[in-house]
């Protein structure tokens, strides 16, 4: 075929070489930065690895700027939001694909959810928080997480269960198990990769969202990204402060990233393709 | 009946009724196993939504007690403020412009990887590290990376052409609009890349192979072969990417702030300010409403072709 004759064309090598470089030099740059000493900020040429390495940024970050807390609250948000939103998901999408429930128009809701725009939930959500008495809290956040997320969990496992057998859970049926147990006994550890894969997309997703907790968070309930807040507009050294902290930030979500690399086309697509 | 109960708790009475109550729970149980998750759409969206709808016609103020009936006038608010129109301007132009680079590139880049495997692996994971990240941070890192005069973006450049190159990325009109549009591209166009990468592979040889005996060329083959083949998979990713495109929030707040002036509001931005800094929840509301209506045009068309998708 044609690709082949371009299989180890040098344009092709350059092309893809470049956008390698395109994706890691903001990264590098903000890793670097994370351990420049503040004197090498301002130079001429930029100091592109500092002779003298410093952690100086991090428990500035971590301790100075409330990093510390923002983590334990993103940790503790995420997990789980992950947890409810996977169980549920799960749970919902197991009916979806088995019993076809509510016909096409149950699953049609659910996915619309994902395509409204946040700014239009998150107003009346906000005022509603207030009078609820779950503004600025974590369970308030988690919630919120918990349904913004259902679209992607409960489509994934969808998909999931559409391509499992029904047979083995017939076979249970008929052995007298009750039909939870056949979803929580056999059913459920059969599409355990599935769920694996699911609830990591859903951990990054509550992991690195922004806009829900700027609006629904101050003092107490906030998280990681929404630190972010406090390097607006900086012009003095706080650089090695925002570095730090997006450092500590990004790895975790690019790890676990790695990991579902091969369910990456479906966790994209909510199911739609199998990649 | 009723004595037997009392007198045997845990005897066979509760065995019958442990009995009745799994027999319900399995007659119901494909209502009961979407429920929860109903529930809390209902109560996270459909709920929100209609007290949105009666915010939206109300005057809704944290200061002034009470709630007046105002009809349409929120609505028309928005309608005649020249920011909401130069917001939405901006919204279509950026969203636009970011996916139709991000496709471009989605489909040149993969070509290759979909025949080689020797370096994919490493190239994969490097490549798609962007959409593990929070736009925040991108916005974050893209401030750092342009920032002058210090910043390792407008060295580079000056050292490539050999002169002094001061750009002010952030400051100035053309440049912030690239530099939004650099920081998008940066993060999404592994979306594209990995959904169009995984159509492509989809694709039979066969039909390469068919081509190449008959000597047709390479834009031919993309044009009469891949594109058709291609084509549900194209428009999958596009509508994907361009519904999420339309929501750009992120990136202008950590990067431009809207500015210079309000060069940069995007709707979302826009409603923000209104809602949240100037505190007109009811116009922003209102607002919302407005944006969403333009919206559900697309959204309905692609969750039908989603459904497509999933019967076929």
């Amino acid at each position: 075929m044609a690709a082949s004759a371009r299989r180890g064309s040098p344009l092709w090598a350059l092309t893809i070489s470049f956008f390698v470089l395109f994706v890691l030099a903001p990264l590098y740059w903000v890793v670097i930065t994370s351990i420049k000493p503040s004197s090498d900020y301002l130079t001429t040429p930029p100091v592109w690895f500092p002779a003298k390495p410093t952690i100086v940024h991090y428990t500035a970050a971590l301790f100075s700027y409330r990093g510390l807390q923002g983590l334990t609250n993103s940790l503790v948000i995420a997990s789980a939001a992950t947890v409810l939103s996977t169980v549920m998901g799960t749970m919902m999408a197991y009916s979806l694909a088995r019993f076809q429930t509510g016909g096409r128009h149950l699953a049609l809701w659910v996915i619309s959810q994902r395509f409204l725009p946040p700014v239009a939930v998150v107003l009346p959500i906000f005022l509603l928080f207030r009078s609820w008495g779950l503004y600025d809290t974590r369970i308030g956040l988690i919630l919120a997480y918990a349904f913004m997320t259902l679209p992607l969990s409960v489509w994934m496992m969808y998909a999931y269960f559409r391509q499992l057998p029904k047979s083995l859970e017939e076979a249970a049926l008929v052995d007298g198990l009750s039909r939870w147990q056949a979803f929580w006994m056999v059913a459920t550890p059969l599409a355990a990769p599935g769920v694996a894969a699911a609830a990591v997309f859903v951990f990054i997703a509550v992991w690195t969202e922004f806009f829900f907790a700027l609006i629904l968070t101050s003092r107490y309930a906030f998280t990681l990204p929404t630190i972010f807040r406090a390097f607006l507009g900086f012009q003095g050294m706080q650089y090695g402060e925002a570095s730090a902290l997006a450092t500590v930030s990004l790895a975790p979500s690019i790890v676990l990233g790695m990991l579902v690399q091969r369910h990456l086309v479906r966790g994209l697509t909510l199911g739609a393709l199998r990649g | 009946m009723g004595q037997a109960a009392t007198a045997t708790p845990f005897g066979p009475t509760s065995a019958a009724r442990r009995r009745a109550i799994s027999a319900w729970t399995d007659r119901h149980f494909k209502w009961l196993m979407v429920a929860p998750a109903s529930l809390l759409i209902l109560v996270f969206s459909i709920y929100p939504m209609l007290f949105s709808l009666w915010v939206a016609f109300v005057n809704y103020d944290f200061q002034i007690p009470g709630h007046d009936f105002v009809g349409l006038q929120n609505f028309q608010q928005v309608i005649d403020d020249p920011l909401a129109w130069s917001s939405l301007g901006v919204t279509i132009a950026l969203s636009v412009a970011v996916v139709a680079i991000e496709f471009v590139l989605g489909l040149a880049l993969p070509r290759p990887l979909v025949e080689t495997n020797r370096r994919r692996g490493l190239v994969m994971s490097i490549l798609i590290i962007p959409l593990f990240i929070s736009p925040v941070i991108v916005g974050q890192s893209w401030a750092l990376f342009l920032q002058r005069p210090f910043g390792p973006a407008d060295y580079l450049l000056s050292q490539l052409f050999n002169r002094p190159v001061a750009i002010s990325w952030i400051g100035e009109v053309p440049w912030v609009y690239v530099s939004i549009v650099l920081a998008d591209v940066w993060q999404w166009t592994p979306f594209m890349f990995v959904i169009l990468l995984a159509g492509l592979a989809a694709i039979p040889p066969h039909i390469y192979e068919a081509a190449e005996l008959d000597g047709v060329g390479a834009f031919q083959t993309f044009r009469y072969v891949t594109a058709p083949q291609l084509a549900p998979v194209m428009l999958l990713a596009i509508t994907l990417r361009l519904l999420d495109a339309v929501k750009l929030f992120d990136v202008i707040f950590m990067l431009t702030g809207g500015g210079p002036g309000t060069a940069t509001y995007t709707t979302s931005f826009y409603l923000y300010q209104i809602g949240f800094q100037q505190f007109h929840l009811s116009i922003a509301t209102a607002g919302s409403w407005l944006f969403l209506i333009l919206l559900s045009v697309v959204i309905i068309a692609l969750v039908r072709r989603l459904l497509r998708a999933e019967e076929a």
